[in-house]
């Protein structure tokens, strides 16, 4: 089987190309470059597949164009992100860009899709570091051009701040493995890893740093992370699910193949790791549950479950060196398993979830959440699926991303008992921030389901009664499912080559840690049929009556909207938070200055952007105008400049 | 014999969560010199509700169906993994501590739905409310509990409840800290003083009662059930923790079964005694202080912590 | 906690009104009005009826030994209370919070205001008793009717509910 597989990634990769030229030259044609995406996508999915049977088969290489394509389990597990999440997002693009034919141009946002697609694909299965920064920087670009392609001006400063970002990191990952590499960056990964263990310590130090940066800004670790959560909002929603799913899942996997190249990893710069991705989660979790805007919600949930995602690797690679105390490596195997559950949960429910709100706003035409609510009553069953995302999201049983939230916290808490007491406490500590993480993250997906769904309709104008045309419904559901069963079906297949005693249905860190999926769902149903029980003792009636409004009439406007909802959090929460409030009042009439129309606009502001951002674009401005003193146009001073820069230069040379 | 013990802890739970909440009642009353209602009282509180017809806010959605069932269902699932007076007849990853926090987060946040599905005000401002404190008090729950599993060496809460009797005095200092920090979270998610008052008319200070107020007939009796048995749950098993010298495992004899199951209905009349001195003598605080309330909490687990280790060394 | 204040309290020498059908069907569905839950409705009274009302709850009359309490909203409520001749600007309220209160119950007038208008009777800014909005079960009157009375109305109302015709 193992000669199929270059011409199954021809394949898709043809495939991506043929979408991108139909693209370029049918525009109208939305359906066929949308099927030829998910076509792609799916030669990509079987690619996967083979090459999984491959290396169950102890395949370790195949030859492809004649190169040698190391078959890594990593790799695989991401191309299977990847083709899904293009598979899942083309079908609904299907149904979702010819809402918005007037708004994107379907030429550019096709093509620019199938580019990303092909280039993250290019990026997983890259065997060298030249092919992986090209396919990087192919991937980054064309995620420009999603993220500008309703060319408004905010789409426009958004993608301006992720070009720059982006570009920064494309720099210390072109440094990083150059200095890794001693300048081999056209050899094959081992090629680099041999090189890697002639480096010094501090060259290694550096590299490590410049791919945790590079990799880091990408997964929008903080504080390079700013460009998220206004790049992801202004991208059609099919794409912001790829940018959101898979492309940060995609700078996961670039740091964890980074540092599969590097012969030591020192302890510091795990905690480095550790600590860089806490913050991140925090800030990300903090600022999702006070976010107004839909899509931005998502992408700042993004980041908090990146923030998790990189500190459990931290984790994992600072245990590496506790190796010799009996129960760490069970721990580094349940760090393990967690990172690949969370990475695929992250991706079912973070995909499903931004299909599912581009649906909403598609009939909205707003992503404010203060102005949806009421959705649950025209769309019963896609709500039902969105909740079941939600509850996914939050990590709540018996939905599959508990069992890998379920993985970390137990590890961590295990780790209080077995490891020397710093690490036990400091076990505690991240435990701890866990917690809030969760607590917050918890909020934010209640939020948004609830202003959305639930009550009563805050706008002002109706919306269309229309029902959602099935391909919008479809992949969300799809999403939805897989959720829900994610834990049940993943468990088994993630224990694989770890140090955990494997069972099909448990899977055990350490007796008195013990996890079985099926006994939950089990539970679960239990404690349904019980409450059926109870229902069914209840003889009344039942009538549908006004709401309770103590006599006034209730306006849609008197809910809660999702500012005042998250308030406490603001509050509480205000050492961390900036609002910015301005109340601006003009009078109606000039002639009376005391009727006035008055307007509250109220903002908060990331204390990254303000303290970090802001202070450095002042600064780099004010060096700017330092700097522009020099430009004063007598032409005698620049030839004397340019005289002593070639005195200077033969100088150093000589 | 096991099947029997198995199901007979839920059932306790499920049957004397109402005369919980009737002792706590009564005892509140006698502290305010006053008779009060009988300790049965809730039973017929509940059959009544049975009986009436329930009303449905126009604008609610099928969520508001749903949201009893979830509650319940939640409660349920707490009266079933948290011992009653046996420990070691459920398999441990049903009982396992992060479960339970996960179960108490489910109850808690479908009742946040219900409350957020009404269209009016009310509903919405104790959803706000409680959500905010579910999310400040979630630290606190992972650090507590899974000291305490640390201690235990298992996270498994019967092997947590059991481990108290096995340990020194000296050894039992963290576990009554992170205990401690366990009481404040327990108040908090029970609707208790000083976070709550479940017996208030002013909406403004309600964060519980508030989701409840568009539920009637069935469906409020349900969810007020459902609030009985998560109370009394909760309150035996910190009890149990603190006192685990009755407790029955598999190996013990009929005769201590007798005296596990008579330690279960005194645990029961302890804590429902307890809870209401603390409802007497403390004052409600204000909700814009809770985050006060929160930090307390974590820093008495902290200070749990902090013992384990030093008591380690 | 030494002693105990509370007042007893007889109903048996009291002469009521013949209890309606309404009342006998409420009482009889909830279990003998074992558990009772009251929702006091202030339709524009003076407040006095309220004050005498809250003094049921405090440990010399303590109304809960008999089973009632009072609830927050009408959805959970057994029995409505209403005050006050119904202004203009409560009727509305009222109609609403009767139409959301669950079947079986029981509506009350309480005062003199509520049973017949009192001294507002005829007035432009009020509709009238609470008769003339709602269907009332049982009168309390008095301006305003003492704890004591309100406690054996509502007593009484249990009672004759109780009775078989």
């Amino acid at each position: 089987m193992t000669w199929a597989i270059p011409y199954i990634i021809y394949a898709a990769f043809g495939l991506y190309i043929a979408a991108g030229v139909a693209s370029l030259t049918a525009p109208r044609r939305n359906t066929l470059a949308q099927i030829l995406i998910t076509s792609g996508a799916a030669c990509g999915g079987a690619a996967a597949i083979v090459m999984s049977i491959a290396i169950a088969g102890g395949v370790q290489d195949i030859t492809m164009a004649g190169n040698t394509l190391r078959l890594h389990l990593l790799s695989v597990f991401f191309l299977y992100i990847v083709s899904t999440g293009a598979l899942l997002t083309s079908a609904f693009a299907i149904g979702y860009l010819p809402r918005y034919a007037e708004t994107f141009s379907l030429r550019a946002v096709n093509t620019a899709s199938a580019v990303f697609v092909g280039g993250m694909t290019a990026v997983v299965l890259a065997n060298a570091p030249s092919i992986f920064l090209i396919a990087w920087e192919v991937m980054s670009i064309s995620a420009y051009f999603l993220v500008i392609a309703d060319r408004s001006e905010e789409s426009f400063k958004a993608g301006f701040l992720y070009f720059i970002v982006t570009q920064i990191g494309f720099f210390f990952l072109l440094a990083g493995f150059t200095i890794l590499a001693q300048g081999a960056i056209f050899g094959t990964w081992r090629i680099v890893s041999e090189n890697a263990l002639h480096v010094g310590p501090l060259a290694l130090t550096l590299s490590f740093f410049f791919f945790f940066i590079g990799f880091g800004s990408k997964a929008g670790l903080v504080p390079l992370h700013q460009w998220l959560p206004y790049a992801h909002p202004q991208a059609p929603s099919h794409s912001s699910a790829l940018l959101s799913g898979v492309m940060l899942a995609v700078a996961l996997f670039g740091f964890l193949q980074a540092l599969t190249l590097f012969p030591v990893i020192v302890a510091q710069w795990t905690w480095i790791v550790i600590a860089v991705g806490l913050i991140s989660a925090v800030f990300g979790a903090l600022h999702a549950a006070v976010e107004t805007d839909a899509k931005r919600l998502l992408a700042w949930s993004s980041i908090e479950h990146m923030g998790l995602l990189f500190a459990a690797v931290g984790i994992f690679l600072a245990l590496q060196e506790h190796l010799y105390n009996p129960v760490v490596p069970r721990l580094a195997s349940g760090i393990q398993l967690f990172v690949a559950l969370h990475i695929i949960n992250h991706f079912l429910f973070k995909v499903g979830l931004f299909m599912g709100v581009g649906a909403v706003v598609s009939e909205t035409h707003t992503r404010s959440l203060d102005e949806m609510g009421g959705l649950a009553r025209r769309w019963p069953f896609f709500s039902g699926a969105f909740l079941v995302l939600t509850l996914s999201a939050a990590a709540l049983p018996p939905f599959g991303a508990f069992f890998g939230e379920w993985t970390l916290v137990q590890t961590l808490a295990v780790g209080i008992a077995a490891l020397p007491p710093a690490y036990g406490i400091a076990g505690a500590v991240i435990l701890a921030v866990v917690g809030l993480v969760a607590g917050l993250a918890l909020f934010a997906s209640v939020k948004l389901f609830s202003m959305i769904f639930l009550g009563r309709s805050r706008m002002t104008h109706a919306a269309g009664d229309t029902p959602l045309p099935r391909m919008l419904v479809i992949p969300p559901v799809v999403c939805a499912g897989l959720s829900l069963f994610s834990g049940l079906l993943l468990i088994p297949f993630g224990i694989m080559g770890g140090a955990l005693p494997r069972d099909w249905f448990a899977m055990r860190i350490v007796p008195g840690a013990e996890m079985n999926g099926w006994f939950i769902f089990g539970m679960f149903a239990l404690a349904f049929l019980f409450a059926f029980a109870v229902r069914r003792l209840g003889r009344g009636e039942v009538r549908t009556t006004a709401t309770w409004d103590c006599g006034q009439d209730l306006s849609p406007r008197m809910q809660y909207s999702a500012t005042g909802f998250a308030a406490p959090i603001r509050f509480f929460f205000r050492t961390l938070l900036i609002t910015r409030k301005t109340f601006i009042a003009e009078p109606v009439s000039p002639q009376n200055p005391w009727i006035k129309r008055a307007r509250l606009e109220w903002a908060v502001q990331s204390i990254w952007e303000h303290w970090l951002y802001d202070r450095m674009g002042e600064a780099l401005i004010s060096a700017a105008q330092l700097i522009r003193r020099t430009q004063h146009g007598v032409v005698q001073v620049y030839l004397l400049v340019v005289l002593a820069t070639l005195i200077a230069t033969i100088m150093l040379a000589v | 014999m096991n099947i029997f013990v198995m199901i007979l802890q839920p059932i306790l739970f499920l049957a004397v969560a109402p005369l919980f909440v009737g002792i706590v009642r009564k005892t509140k009353a006698l502290f305010q010199n006053r008779t009060g209602a009988s300790v049965f009282q809730p039973y017929w509180s509940l059959a009544s509700l049975l009986r009436k017809e329930m009303t449905i806010p126009e604008w609610s959605t099928w969520v508001y169906h749903v949201v009893p069932f979830v509650v319940l269902g939640a409660a349920f699932l707490l009266a079933l993994v948290i011992p009653a007076f046996a420990v070691g007849f459920l398999p441990s990853s049903m009982t396992n501590v992060f479960v339970l926090t996960g179960i108490l987060a489910v109850g808690s946040i479908f009742l946040v739905f219900g409350g957020m599905d009404t269209g009016s005000t009310f509903g919405n401002m104790g959803s706000s409310r409680e959500m905010t404190l579910v999310a400040l008090i979630e630290p606190t729950l992972f650090l507590a509990l899974g000291l305490m599993g640390a201690i235990a060496g298992s996270w498994d809460i019967g092997s947590i409840v059991v481990n108290g009797a096995a340990l020194p005095w000296v050894g039992m200092a963290p576990v009554l800290l992170a205990l401690g920090a366990l009481v404040l979270a327990a108040l908090l998610e029970n609707a208790r003083y000083p976070v709550d008052n479940p017996a208030t008319h002013l909406e403004l200070t309600m964060v519980h009662e508030a989701m409840l107020i568009e539920y009637s007939g069935t469906y409020l009796a349900m969810l007020e059930y459902a609030s009985a048995v998560k109370l009394v749950a909760i309150s035996v098993l910190v009890v149990h923790i603190a006192f685990p010298f009755y407790i029955a495992t598999p190996i013990a004899s009929l005769p201590a079964f007798g005296i596990a199951v008579a330690a279960f209905f005194a645990a029961c009349a302890a804590a429902a005694v307890g809870i209401s001195f603390i409802e007497s003598t403390v004052v409600k605080m204000r909700f814009y202080r809770m985050q006060e309330y929160a930090l307390l909490a974590f820093l008495v687990a902290a200070a749990a912590l902090a013992a384990a280790f030093v008591i380690q060394a | 906690m030494t002693g105990r204040p509370t007042e007893p309290v007889k109903t048996d020498d009291f002469v009521f009104e013949s209890a309606g059908e309404n009342l006998k069907k409420t009482i009889s569905a909830l279990y003998g009005g074992r558990a009772l839950r009251i929702r006091h409705i202030d339709a524009g009274s003076t407040n006095a009826e309220e004050y005498e009302m809250t003094a049921l709850t405090n440990a010399y009359y303590d109304i809960e030994r008999f089973g009632l309490s009072f609830v927050a909203s009408p959805r959970h409520a057994d029995i409505l209370t209403v005050s006050g001749p119904v202004t203009r600007n409560m009727e509305h309220a009222l109609k609403t919070a009767y139409e959301l209160t669950p079947e079986p119950k029981i509506v009350i007038a309480l005062g003199d205001g509520a049973c017949t208008g009192g001294i507002w009777k005829g007035s432009y800014a009020v509709v009238g008793a609470v008769a003339d909005v709602i269907p009332v079960d049982w009168n309390i009157a008095g301006d305003p009717p003492s704890p004591r009375d309100i406690l054996t109305g509502i007593l009484g109302v249990i009672q004759q509910g109780r009775k078989e015709i």
